[in-house]
């Protein structure tokens, strides 16, 4: 399938001059960055406008894009109010790249979904307005159309929903209100006359979040070696990786989270669980009361909640915050698989280095808690086996992005070559148990 | 986590009665006389027979006037453990369930086993088991269940945890913890070696082995260690199986069940808190009150027919998560002596039945229902 | 195997006769004794009978495995054909005999017990925890053959029934996996269904 299109000359330009000097200085997940990025490391909203347009596939965005379920498309995918036109997918696409929709003018949804980073930011948390940082890693907006909810607690019930947010969010993109959000862009002619001829109104939040949404549902990106190897083409992912995906399915015990299948393709079972991540810092027991607390102060209204998710301590107890349901504490979400090599540092709060580090942590069973979700349990992987994982998770990369995913292997592997900061042999092996030194004391 | 405490009329009586009653233990021999006096007097206006030759009037006039302590007890059962090298999952699951109790603020006044410690009752097994119940802070109080019991006949039980049928009293309760797992003999006729016998009870639908029952010479005992206490006191009765018929054919049963609640009969607060069946079970026998444990190794389904019709069922449970339908819980005794049971489902939200379901025959106070029952 | 068994019960009535023989003092002499070798009394002749009889059993498995199956664990019996006696015409089915009702109704329920056997059996389900399914399935309850095919996600597929099986046998069994076809899961597939008898088929049903 070709994705390039030549024809446009200062894509050419860009390509093929710009992006060579760039192409060194691609973000690694340490945030450094050489060249011209602009703002909290982002690239030129410009720049990236272009690459986007050299990615995607022209089709008719009225019809299913190419790999996905067209009966889930229609049933699951768009909401009756909001149906895919191309005038709607232009004025999200100039809305997602626009840094006026934040208050100091630097921050777009492209800077922390960056077209260069795999959508997201490869930093550990996201850097906002101010140079804030917030509590937690960015989740990627490449096929973010097939989630059923969106932020890393599920709070946001469809892309719509979402869009709106962060724009308001003091930490992100800190406009006070709506008003000031639309405010920033309203007097705009195009975006006047954009967004008369993609809803008939005049310019409006609900709107801009509408026109965003329909903007994601274009970044499809389902095409990896992986989906090849499914179709019946073994030679598509190293052996290894076919050896993984077999543990995956089996030892390894991912398929009961990081659920695959024609209907849902991208990895995960759209759920929240408990991995005991955040049980390495904090005492949940407290948290959780101190949450309530907070909440019954501020009343539950869902701007409350965005900002105590991303600005507190509080931010570490997840679903909790949405749901106030007990068995939620510390539960996140399962996130996607698909182009996870791009999408470092890993966990929901960036504190994973490398693809290497996950395995680890779920292989020793994670971080014993009162609230840890009861599918997490020592794996009993051995090296090999976690080194046959890791290379499945690189073969589900988009076949687009194959250059910076060999990079990211390679800085990965060299990573993890001098520090496994998350290894622990004995609970992997079983030779001792999750819970038993909280229980006994100190067995080793 | 908000539990539901009904207090009436009486139970505000009783409180006030309780203080009255702490204060004895301060006094010196005159004034706890008098005040012996006037609960005598007091327990008298109640109705209460009780005699003055000893200090069994304070005692019973205690029992009378249901002058409980209102405090909670926590539970562990069910834990099916075998030695540490064989099956980790079980040891683990154990582990987190002493991590959940020592975590508890505050601590209960103890914490029941309820049976089953070993999966074939071998000795490493009971071993491992007190090893990880040690680490309990507080208090452990041992219950013996079949799986404990058949290798060597308790032995081995005995030598680690005591005698397997005992009584305690505890803030004005009267506690039994009974061994209701005893079983007619099946394995001397057939030939069977020890190890064969438990391999054969350890089948929960093992045909061959006997129905449990509580049995003639504990029933007596149970009788004479129940004759002091007024038919006022709150009674509490620890069980392996669940003194009342569910389902025959997977021992969720016993056999003189008619018999034990007879004695059980005369007492208007009694409760039962048994193990064995791994699930969240409730029922009402007269004034008999019976509450299952959860299994911290793995659950049972809800039996095809027998189930009480009290039992408000837990969901069923989800077979891709190890954890899921087990636990570990508390009970809450309140003042007027009767129980509210917590079940502490793991990965779930905690399940309540409140001792006024039971006394309203399922009328209030109903737990939550499940939205995906058994089928 | 039955070969073996011959003849170590041949080494072993031998065994038992070289013994008698060293011991010495024939005295009452019969025409198979060897010469000087005491015969064994009529209760010590029971006794050797016994014994051997026990050790043949013990080895050969098998002759009374299905009652041995069925004193522990019920296994239900299937649909009854004795209303199909004496009925069929023609040269395809002949007449249906009670003896072909007897062979249907014992091969049939001889795998669903064969299912039992194994389903009761951690260590024929190679275990290495020690956990066999009748722990969580006591009579197989709970294992709902008539809802499949169904989607399961943790699969990734559409389960059929040996799906699920070979998922327990991985997970809570942590044993190997069955070959679909093999002899281990049809016997427990028969088991399942055995048990379930009655159930309306609902495919898809969760």
């Amino acid at each position: 399938m070709q994705y390039r299109r030549m024809g446009n000359p200062t894509a050419f330009l860009i390509l093929t001059v710009v992006l060579p000097l760039l192409g060194a200085c691609d973000a690694v997940f340490q945030g450094g960055s050489d060249g011209p990025r602009g703002a909290h490391g982002a690239l030129d909203m410009g720049a990236q406008t272009v690459l986007l347009d050299g990615l995607l596939p022209e089709y008719d965005v009225t019809q299913p894009p190419p790999g996905v379920d067209p009966h889930i498309w229609r049933q699951v995918v768009i909401p009756a109010d909001n149906p895919m036109k191309p005038e709607r997918v232009a004025l999200g696409k100039k809305l997602y790249f626009d840094t006026r929709l934040s208050k100091d003018g630097t921050v777009a949804c492209a800077t922390c979904h960056d077209v260069t980073r795999g959508f997201t930011d490869q930093r550990p948390v996201s850097e906002g307005v101010g140079d804030a940082l917030g509590k937690r890693n960015a989740p990627t907006t490449m096929n973010a159309f097939l989630m059923q909810s969106l932020f890393l607690d599920g709070r946001a019930p469809s892309l719509e929903a979402q869009a709106k947010l962060p724009i308001l969010n003091p930490i992100e993109m800190a406009h006070p209100h709506e008003q000031a959000a639309l405010a920033a862009i309203a007097e705009d002619p195009t975006y006047k006359q954009m967004f008369s001829f993609a809803y008939g109104r005049l310019p409006n939040y609900a709107d801009l979040g509408r026109a965003i949404a329909a903007f994601e549902r274009t970044l499809v990106f389902l095409d990896a070696p992986f989906d090849r190897f499914l179709a019946g083409d073994t030679e598509a992912i190293s052996e290894e990786a076919a050896r993984g995906w077999v543990l995956f399915n089996g030892k390894g015990r991912c398929m009961s989270c990081h659920q695959f299948n024609p209907s849902n393709p991208i990895g995960t079972d759209h759920r929240f669980h408990n991995i005991g991540v955040a049980a390495r810092k904090q005492n949940f027991e407290a948290l959780a009361s101190q949450a309530l607390e907070a909440l019954g102060q501020q009343g539950g209204g869902v701007q409350a909640v965005d900002r105590l998710a991303l600005q507190t301590d509080l931010s570490e107890l997840g679903r909790f915050l949405v749901t106030k349901d007990r068995a939620d504490i510390g539960a996140f979400k399962t996130m996607q698989l698909r182009n996870i090599a791009l999408t470092g540092p890993y966990m929901h709060d960036g504190s994973m280095k490398t693809l290497w580090d996950v395995m680890d942590h779920y292989n020793k069973g994670g971080e014993p808690n009162p609230f840890l979700d009861g599918g997490i349990e020592p794996l009993a992987l051995n090296e090999e086996e976690i080194d046959a994982m890791v290379e499945l998770m690189f073969a589900l990369t988009d076949a687009r992005f194959d250059e910076q995913n060999q990079r990211l292997f390679r800085e990965q592997r060299t990573l993890a070559g001098t520090e496994r900061p998350f290894r622990d042999t004995a609970m992997a092996q079983r030779e001792i148990y999750p819970f038993e030194e909280r229980v006994m004391g100190r067995v080793r | 986590m908000k539990r539901a405490t009904i207090k009436s009329v009486e139970t505000r009586y009783y409180e006030e009665r309780d203080a009255l009653m702490r204060g004895l233990k301060n006094l010196d021999r005159r004034s706890f006389l008098k005040l012996s006096a006037a609960a005598a007097a007091a327990a008298l206006a109640q109705g209460v027979a009780f005699n003055f030759h000893s200090f069994q009037p304070v005692r019973v006039a205690r029992a009378a006037s249901g002058a409980t302590a209102d405090f909670t007890f926590a539970y562990i059962s069910d834990s099916h453990l075998y030695k540490r090298d064989l099956n980790d999952r079980f040891v683990r699951q154990l582990l987190r369930a002493v991590d959940d109790i020592n975590h508890l603020t505050p601590q209960p006044d103890f914490v029941l086993y309820g049976g089953d410690l070993a999966q074939l009752g071998q000795p490493l097994e009971l071993e491992l088991g007190a090893q990880i119940l040690k680490n309990l802070k507080a208090p452990v109080r041992m219950m013996v269940g079949e799986h404990d019991w058949f290798l060597d006949m308790g032995e081995k039980w005995r030598g680690l945890f005591g005698e397997s049928t005992y009584s305690f009293d505890h803030k004005g309760v009267h506690f039994v913890v009974l061994h209701s797992v005893m079983e007619d003999d099946f394995w001397t006729e057939r030939g069977m070696t020890p190890t064969q016998r438990m391999q054969t009870v350890a089948g929960l639908d093992n045909g061959i082995q006997s129905r449990f029952k509580v049995g003639a010479e504990q029933r007596s005992w149970l009788e004479n260690d129940l004759r002091p206490y007024s038919n006022d006191a709150p009674i509490i009765v620890f069980s392996h199986s669940p003194l009342y018929k569910y389902y025959r054919p997977w021992n969720f049963w016993t056999d003189d069940a008619e018999d034990v609640q007879a004695i059980l009969a005369r007492f208007s607060r009694v409760a039962v808190v048994h193990g064995h069946t791994h699930q969240l079970l409730t029922n009402r026998i007269g004034n008999i009150h019976f509450h299952g444990m959860l299994s911290t190794a793995w659950p049972w389904p809800y039996a095809p027919e027998g189930l009480p019709a009290l039992t408000v069922q837990m969901n069923r449970a989800d077979p891709f998560d190890p954890n899921d339908a087990l636990g570990d819980g508390s009970v809450r005794v309140n003042p007027d002596g009767l129980v509210d049971k917590l079940y502490n489902l793991w990965n779930r939200n905690p399940v309540q039945v409140a001792s006024a379901y039971l006394t309203s025959a399922g009328k209030t106070a109903t737990p939550p229902t499940p939205n995906l029952k058994s089928y | 195997m039955k070969m073996r068994t011959m003849k170590s019960l041949v080494f072993a009535t031998l065994a038992v006769l070289l013994a008698a023989y060293r011991e010495g003092g024939a005295e009452e002499a019969s025409d198979e004794t060897p010469k000087g070798a005491k015969a064994p009394s009529a209760t010590e002749q029971d006794r050797i009978d016994d014994a051997a009889m026990a050790q043949w059993k013990g080895r050969v498995e098998g002759r009374d495995w299905m009652a041995e199956e069925l004193a522990k664990h019920k296994v239900l019996t299937p649909a009854p054909n004795d209303g199909l006696i004496g009925k069929g015409q023609g040269a395809t089915y002949g007449s249906i005999t009670r003896e072909d009702v007897k062979v249907w109704q014992h091969e049939t329920y001889k795998e669903a017990v064969e299912g039992s056997r194994i389903f009761h059996s951690a260590d024929r389900l190679k275990s290495t925890i020690a956990v066999s399914c009748d722990m969580c399935h006591p009579d197989g309850s709970n294992t709902h053959p008539e809802t499949y095919p169904k989607f399961q996600v943790q699969l990734g597929r559409v389960a059929l029934l040996r799906d699920a099986i070979n998922w327990c046998i991985e997970n809570p069994v942590r044993g190997r996996k069955l070959e679909p076809d093999s002899a281990e899961m049809r016997a427990l597939e028969s088991y399942i269904y055995a048990q379930r008898k009655g159930a309306a088929l609902e495919y898809g049903k969760r």
